[in-house]
């Protein structure tokens, strides 16, 4: 079955097409400036052909009829007929408390998604937009919706409630939702299969490090605890969010400086993390050089950034009761050894011994970084969301087409 | 409707305010002034504004590019230009105004809805300047307009469904709630907030009690986020005055005549927050000093 992966952000649709049988991405891109003028499609094909061209894209809707096109192009496509698409599979940031995996697209799943908009105003809208688009352009092609939050659903109450008062939680939905939910997931599994054992024999600690990073306490193959929160904003120091704060900080900052909701929001959300602290980049590669090169703040922020990742290897092995394996992805955790090597430090006691020649060598590979005596095992894995999105969107249509027919 | 590209005349406060925030909610805007010089002040009183923006952590420096280049200053309006909508922000003198919607009723297109700004003058009347009185209607933008929350939307005489709605849909892609008034000098913000910054200069005058304490008492009085004297200083009080004469001249009722205070104050030269003093004394970033 053939599959095509969208993730419909404000502006842009990103695409990856899938052969999702073998599990083989044909081809990927794209559309960039949607609705503003100027639109552009990045598209690569699996053996290397690409193209960057200027296209029409006012909605989304176009946007995706571009893909579409560009799919079923003589030159530069993949596939010689609109038929051969046999699903299409969504990323949807948001699922609430109504998702609790991935779900064939109905009436009634776009309408629970559009109930959680005000729980995602800055993603659901878009990713709804990419669903109907969908259904025009491809009538009758089955579309599954796949939620960051999803996996995340196992967390028992005491590590998704939070000691406010309960009625927020009955009244707006306020507790712990955390995202990256995909990643985690497949990291998870990834690591067990490396291991060669079952995910269901272990516990592992994924710390998917990225623009956003989120960490997940995954129990015998279940979510029991995760980073990011109510929003991507609790957890870990990211690129421009600032993590966990004491909330008393935000009240009394918003008082000196006379802040409104939305530029506190702006504040915590875009002004703070590595960019706020170290008033240079919120890119950890800046850091990095800045750092090697004793700027002092940029020092600072990588101590910050490491030293949260470490408490909370702490913390997870604690509510896991003794971990297995600990996992790093996301475009800093597979791609800095630094970040890893400093995460991991005085983590001894714990049962961890770092390979750190095989750490170091590791940028942007899948590898075992720990020696062979390690009790515990830690991997750098690089995530494929979408291939998850495939294959779950492969595993929903083929199971409801054979209860159909 | 999604509203693409809008056109402004008038570089000044008003016409900045306006480009700005339509800038920010992510439509194409031309701003023109019959003055290059004052065009390319305005430019960089948004600019400026933008910079405020960032040092109060609302804005990145990459979010501020975007906006920025999202407005385009121009000297002249093209011919069959395909603007959503012109917005006039000229100065509030009905003489000018309707030369500057006869320029629009030249030049654009009939797909443009016509705006105009004013907070006292008579819509109607305006519109009798152009061909087409039906396609305009009044939107009410409160300074700092990036910052007002709301916009008071005014049908006219003759001004059609279609043309409320599109106003209506421009006020809510800028993000502002929306408030419906019929036409009639002042609509609702400016008529009952004359009023009551007149009252406090008055208060004043007559030695009540000193400015902060005016102002202080009605904002802890009443949970008001700033006081009558501040919001004449941020309004601008020789921008007030004009207000103020111009529904007195309207409308003919006392209470809206500048009090003498407020003229000695203009003609001394102290217009509020943009010379630094007026009520109050303000430091060079507009803050109030205490």
């Amino acid at each position: 079955m053939k599959i095509l992966v969208l993730n419909s952000g404000s502006s842009s649709v990103k695409y990856k097409f899938f052969d999702a049988v073998e599990g083989i991405c044909q081809a990927s891109g794209q559309v960039e400036r949607i609705g503003l003028g100027g639109s552009l499609l990045h598209h690569r094909r699996m053996d290397g052909d690409r193209i960057r061209s200027g296209v029409e894209a006012t909605d989304h809707a176009q946007a995706i009829e571009t893909v579409i096109a560009t799919l079923l192009s003589r030159n530069h496509g993949v596939i010689a007929d609109k038929t051969e698409i046999g699903a299409v599979g969504h990323r949807v940031a948001h699922g609430g408390e109504k998702f609790t995996n991935s779900a064939l697209v109905t009436d009634e799943v776009k309408d629970s998604i559009r109930d959680c908009i005000e729980l995602a105003p800055l993603h659901n809208p878009h990713n709804l937009r990419g669903i109907e688009a969908c259904e025009q352009l491809l009538p009758g092609v089955p579309q599954v919706a796949v939620f960051d939050t999803a996996f995340h659903h196992t967390m028992p109450p005491h590590a998704y409630i939070y000691a406010v008062p309960y009625i927020l939680y009955r009244r707006y939905g306020i507790r712990r939702y955390g995202f990256h939910g995909t990643s985690h997931r497949y990291v998870a599994a990834r690591a067990a299969e490396k291991m060669g054992r079952s995910l269901e024999d272990i516990n592992v600690i994924t710390c998917h490090l990225g623009n956003g990073s989120s960490m997940a306490a995954i129990h015998k193959g279940r979510s029991v605890d995760t980073s990011m929160g109510f929003t991507p904003l609790e957890g870990l120091v990211m690129g421009t969010r600032c993590g966990d704060i004491d909330p008393a900080l935000v009240l009394h900052v918003m008082g000196k400086e006379n802040l409104t909701v939305s530029e506190a929001t702006a504040m915590l959300n875009k002004h703070s993390g590595l960019a706020g602290i170290s008033g240079i980049s919120s890119d950890m590669r800046e850091i990095e050089d800045e750092a090697a090169a004793g700027q002092e703040r940029a020092v600072l922020a990588l101590d910050i950034f490491t030293y949260r990742i470490r408490k909370y290897i702490g913390a997870y092995s604690a509510a896991l009761g003794g971990i297995d394996a600990i996992v790093f992805t996301g475009g800093i955790g597979s791609n800095s050894p630094l970040v890893r090597a400093r995460s991991l430090d005085g983590l001894d006691f714990l049962g961890i011994s770092i390979d750190t020649d095989m750490n170091t060598r590791c940028v942007g590979c899948d590898a075992e970084i720990t020696s062979r005596e390690s009790r515990v095992k830690v991997f750098t894995i690089l995530t494929d969301e979408e291939l998850v999105i495939a294959l779950d969107t492969m595993r929903i249509v083929s199971s409801f087409q054979q209860q159909r027919g | 409707m999604a509203i693409k590209r809008i056109f402004i005349a008038g570089a000044g406060r008003m016409g900045q305010g306006i480009a700005e925030a339509a800038a920010t909610a992510g439509i194409e805007v031309d701003i023109s002034d019959i003055d290059k010089s004052r065009l390319d002040q305005g430019m960089a009183g948004i600019e400026t504004s933008l910079n405020k923006a960032i040092e109060r952590w609302a804005l990145t420096a990459g979010e501020k590019r975007v906006i920025l280049s999202r407005i385009r200053p121009v000297m002249n309006i093209e011919d069959g230009a395909d603007h959503d909508f012109a917005i006039e922000a000229v100065p509030e003198d009905p003489e000018l105004k309707k030369t500057v919607f006869a320029g629009f009723d030249e030049h654009f297109g009939d797909q443009t809805v016509f705006v105009t700004s004013t907070s006292t003058l008579s819509i109607t009347d305006l519109a009798g300047a152009t061909g087409r009185p039906d396609r305009i209607v009044g939107m009410h933008f409160l300074y700092p307009v990036p910052h007002a929350a709301m916009v008071e939307v005014v049908g006219a005489l003759k001004t059609s469904d279609k043309t409320l709605r599109s106003a209506k849909s421009l006020a809510a892609q800028m993000k502002k709630r929306i408030i419906e008034v019929h036409e009639y000098p002042g609509f609702i913000t400016t008529r009952v907030m004359i009023p009551f910054i007149n009252e406090a200069a008055y208060a004043l005058m007559e030695g009540v009690a000193t400015a902060g304490d005016i102002d202080e008492a009605i904002k802890l009085g009443f949970g008001f986020p700033i006081g009558p004297l501040e919001l004449a200083d941020t309004i601008g009080l020789d921008d007030l005055m004009t207000v103020m004469e111009s529904l007195f001249g309207v409308l003919g009722d006392l209470k809206y005549k500048p009090c003498p205070m407020i003229r000695r104050l203009v003609m001394a030269g102290r217009l509020g927050k943009k010379t630094g003093r007026g009520f109050l004394t303000y430091d060079s970033g507009e803050d109030k000093l205490q």
